[in-house]
């Protein structure tokens, strides 16, 4: 019989807890100190992404200028309060190469991942979030959270690659219960103490993942990758509890509220304008208390299903079927809903500046990567594609600008955001959306 | 009856054996699918019993080739999948070793509070037999005694050390994963699944449930590999009621009820729509589809026409019916000039493939031909010019008048005179099933044609998929595919030739195509393993 060394420490430990330091890693450190937590430690610089489908109208959003004197446009005036603190791209393309237009998918997963889908639904590699939380994630509780605002846990668009996207908590109560309930110990509470049956779990956990070496006998290529990830997940489980053995360092000054009620989650406008900002809110406790570095947000799937009730159209029909107003030259009733979901966008990044973190806020000390699936729906364009960053990474990205179209691949755009995250790489993307060149006027 | 429970422990001791599977020369993993949520839930209700609680949230799954099913041999568990897997499994596993369940337990500690290495060997093995669907190895028992023991020592509690020991096997992927080994046929040529699998391939397919004693034991004695222990098996599993369980779960596959999940309604539009209406209408297409099929032993065929259904108080107010009876669901029959035809006019079918706010002639018709007739329809080209489908204001009132102009551009044609013709005879009936006859003020046309079968309505849609060959093929292709965690876009139809005959001489009875396909040979074959499986390949770090 054979028996893990782990097991053995973790089974005669109980009731003597031996807290052991995570090695801090300088990659998520903020390089201009400002920031320290309650130990005099620089806080980590956070990462999100936010997913909205069926972009925007051209004619309506494309502000003139670049630089940092751009103009507002009527489709981007609801972000105006939070102009000073967000980037935001025009004219990026997406070169597919020799992979199909995959409708409502290829531009979505092309942002996500710098390469263009071979297949419908699925990601050619990790996605940036996942990217980024390998780098920053060790010592949070959780590697990365990703919510939705519709109801649906397959509106996630992380992934470790493949057919398999992370699960999204679907309603805000399911993401309280994530983030807040059984496991959570409130690190602003002076009481905060490890919780020893964390470390039998752990040597539960020690056995199963013993288990690899016999159970990845005898499969084929596929099934191996699909038994390789089951045990990185047993593995992310292990640290997970690692980390929960250890008292977050956390400088914000928050309340976890109680939870929230149960309310109909669904894509009618209504309800998303309450679940967005609420479940914003809610990630912004779980980044401000070091639960999670990544919070990955969507508001719709791709191909955006968001109506307004009396509207028997809804949005993705509207894209196809509204004709173009011959006056205006644009789609009057997508041009709403292109609206609807900036303000949703900005209900949600003001819950992340709402933070109030040492310096500033938790947006300040986070970046945040927006990205949509069309250019224009109507026809499943997708190059000149609406991407935002907000947040100034700690001081690392610098805000405020308008990069208008200069043929880039959308690919620049997440090697900047990996640049700024401290993600060690030089090059990211695939085909011809491999770049090697982050918008370094950006960087600071 | 005998004590199932002694017997399956003395079974377990007897077969366990070191190595098992693992080692046994040239074998392969021919299939690792994950667990639907239905199949551990009922898993741990058949092995714990019916009073375990299962609280958690499973990970989604995907539409392969219109099924679910297909997914599972496609998906694995993510760290969110397997945080989840790990709080239930401590969750069962302390209700197991609670003070209620104790009595059930195959043994008692000689001392509470000490460990007790035989006894909770024994419990492993017991439990680890029904939850593997395999004997456990040696060295599968011994390293989760080692644990229990540990833990009860620190403890002095028997139970808490053995509740890990237990949790232990709940989240091991040989319990998330229904791993199917397959072996060297008799022939030397093929492969085909080895008895254990053979066990779990043919429980999950008809009682959507781990195999029960009964199986295991035949599968131990090598009883699955001959065609008259199989056929045994097979038809004792098919005198049962739990049977009606494994078809619930496939007919709510094949017909893509899961749809319901995500379908809401305009609340301005349609008032009357709700949760409540959403799972009456999953429920009532279930019920008509088992008593036609297994309880009245019926032509599958009728599924297409049959007046009779199931009605609670929620689906009556949508189907303008009085609802006077006490009691949940009573049996109805719709009237003949009623204009509804069997499951084409159910409010499941009607009110899943249409839009929030209105019917969708396209998406009713896309949906039809894929699940009745396993005919997808490809994604339209991405730069098509949908805006006159809804101009209202123009000269072309109805949704038929502007999806024909919409069709008359020949690209778009190609599809559209497939699946329109099947949607536009369903426009009697708005986007939660109620009955209408105009739009816009105009009366609705409902005829169509397809390759020159002119019909009309609901009823003659009914007839013509009712005539249609490709609807039972379509269904005995799901069926095996199903089973098998299959593409069924990549089955080919004489993998299942034999089945389909049975099935068509049968008068197309479900009973006959579900025991031909569960006895057949092909239902447990496997491909032979390609040689680059056998040495350990480097993984792509994705």
């Amino acid at each position: 019989m054979k028996l893990d060394r782990r097991f053995l420490l973790r089974g005669t430990c109980q009731g003597a807890l031996a807290i052991v330091g995570m090695p801090f890693l300088d990659c998520f450190l903020d390089n201009k100190g400002k920031a320290l937590a309650a130990t005099g430690r620089p806080l980590p610089v956070r990462f999100g992404t936010y997913f909205y489908g069926l972009g925007l109208t051209k004619q309506l959003w494309i502000p003139k200028n670049g630089g940092k004197d751009w103009d507002m446009t009527t489709q981007l005036k609801p972000l105006e309060p939070m102009k000073a603190k967000i980037n935001v791209w025009s004219g990026l393309r997406v070169p597919l190469d020799d992979n199909p237009n995959y409708q409502h998918w290829s531009g979505a997963a092309a942002s996500a991942t710098g390469i263009s889908p071979t297949k419908q639904g699925e990601f050619d590699s990790k996605t940036i979030d996942q990217q980024i939380a390998d780098s920053i994630s060790h010592g949070a509780r959780f590697k990365s959270v990703s919510a939705a605002a519709a109801g649906d846990p397959k509106q996630s668009y992380s992934s470790l690659g493949g057919a398999n996207t992370l699960p999204a908590e679907a309603s805000p109560l399911a993401l309280y219960t994530r983030l807040f309930g059984p496991g959570f110990q409130d690190p602003s509470k002076g009481d905060w103490k490890p919780d020893p049956q964390v470390m039998i779990q752990q040597s539960v956990l020690s056995v199963v993942a013993d288990d690899r070496k016999r159970a990845m006998q005898n499969l084929s290529a596929a099934d191996k990758v699909r038994m390789d990830q089951y045990f990185t997940s047993v593995r992310e489980a292990e640290l997970q509890m690692a980390a929960e053995l250890q008292r977050p360092e956390i400088q914000a000054k928050v309340t976890i509220p109680e939870a929230p009620e149960e309310m109909t989650v669904n894509n009618a406008l209504p309800n998303l304008r309450k679940t967005t900002p609420l479940m914003a809110k809610l990630g912004a406790l779980a980044l401000a208390t070091d639960q999670t570095r990544v919070f990955n947000f969507s508001v719709s799937e791709p191909g955006s299903q968001i109506f307004v009730p009396g509207d028997t159209l809804g949005y993705h029909q509207s894209t196809h079927e509204e004709p173009i107003d011959p006056v205006l030259g644009y789609q009057p009733r997508v041009s709403t809903y292109n609206i609807d979901n900036m303000e949703l966008f900005v209900s949600f990044l003001k819950e992340m500046d709402s933070v109030p973190e040492g310096d500033g806020t938790l947006l300040d000390h986070s970046l945040f990567f927006a990205f949509t699936d069309q250019s224009f729906a109507k026809i499943h364009a997708v190059d000149g594609l609406p991407i935002f960053t907000a947040g100034g990474a700690s001081g690392r990205m610098k805000t405020g600008f308008h990069t208008p179209g200069d043929g880039s691949a959308v690919s620049r755009v997440g090697l900047t955001i990996q640049k700024a995250m401290g993600v060690s790489l030089e090059t990211w993307g695939k085909g011809s959306m491999e770049t090697k060149s982050p918008y370094t006027e950006l960087l600071a | 009856m005998r004590n199932p429970l002694k017997s399956v422990l003395a079974l377990a001791l007897l077969a366990s054996a070191p190595g098992y599977a693992a080692s046994l020369p040239s074998s392969e993993v021919a299939s690792l699918r994950r667990l639907t949520q239905e199949e551990y839930r009922n898993s741990i209700a058949d092995i714990f019993g019916p009073g375990i609680e299962v609280r958690g949230v499973f990970e989604p799954t995907k539409r392969i080739g219109g099924l679910e099913a297909a997914s599972t041999t496609v998906l694995s568990v993510t760290p969110v999948g397997f945080e989840s897997f790990t709080k239930m499994a401590d969750s069962i596993a302390v209700q197991v070793t609670g003070e209620k369940y104790r009595p059930k337990l195959p043994c008692a500690p000689k001392d509470g509070k000490a460990p007790d290495d035989a006894c909770t060997g024994q419990i492993l093995s017991h439990y680890g037999m029904m939850l593997f669907r395999r004997p456990l190895t040696n060295d599968e028992v011994k390293t989760r005694v080692a644990l229990a023991h540990a833990l009860a020592d620190k403890q002095k509690d028997f139970y808490a050390g053995l509740r890990y020991g237990l949790a232990s096997l709940l989240q091991a992927s040989d319990f998330v994963f229904r791993k199917e080994v397959a072996v060297p046929a008799a022939d030397k040529k093929s492969y085909t699944l080895d008895p254990y699998s053979r066990a779990t391939r043919l429980s999950y397919l008809l009682w959507n449930t781990t195999p029960d004693h009964e199986l295991l034991e035949a599968a131990q004695k090598g009883d699955l590999n001959s065609q008259a222990g199989l056929d045994k098996e097979v038809d004792r599993m098919m005198a049962s009621p739990r049977l009606e369980v494994g078809m619930r779960a496939f007919f709510n596959d094949m017909m893509e009820l899961d749809t319901f999940d995500t379908v809401s309604k305009d609340s301005i539009l349609y008032p009357k729509w709700g949760s409540a209406i959403a799972n009456s209408a999953r429920e009532e297409t279930l019920r008509t589809v088992i008593n036609l099929s297994l309880k009245d032993n019926g032509d599958i065929r009728d599924l297409m026409t049959t007046k009779k259904t199931f009605i609670n108080r929620n689906l009556a107010a949508i189907y303008q019916l009085p609802f006077s009876f006490t009691g949940d669901w009573v049996p109805y029959e719709f009237s003949q000039d009623s204009g509804r035809s069997g499951l084409l006019t159910q409010v499941s079918m009607l009110s899943m493939f249409s839009h929030p706010g209105r019917s969708s002639p396209t998406k009713r018709g896309v949906a039809l031909m894929d699940i009745m007739l396993c005919e997808p329809t490809p994604a339209p080209p991405a730069n098509v010019d949908f805006s006159v489908v809804n101009d209202t204001s123009g000269p072309l009132k109805t949704v038929r008048e502007r999806l024909m102009a919409h069709a008359g551009n020949p690209t778009c044609a190609s599809c559209h005179t497939h699946s329109d013709p099947i949607g536009l005879t369903l426009e009697g009936f708005d986007t939660i099933g109620g009955r209408r006859t105009k739009e816009n003020g105009v009366l609705i046309d409902v005829s169509a044609a397809i390759k020159g079968d002119k019909f009309s309505g609901a009823e003659g849609l009914g007839k013509y998929l009712h005539d249609n060959p490709k609807f039972p093929a379509c269904v005995a292709r799901k069926l095996f595919a199903y089973g098998r965690g299959e593409n069924a876009e990549d089955v080919s139809a004489a993998a299942f030739k034999t089945s389909y005959k049975a099935f068509q001489d049968s008068g197309y009875h479900l009973r006959t195509l579900l025991k031909g396909m569960a006895s057949s040979p092909e239902f447990y074959g496997a491909p032979t393993p390609s040689v680059e499986t056998a040495p350990a390949t480097k993984l792509a770090a994705q």
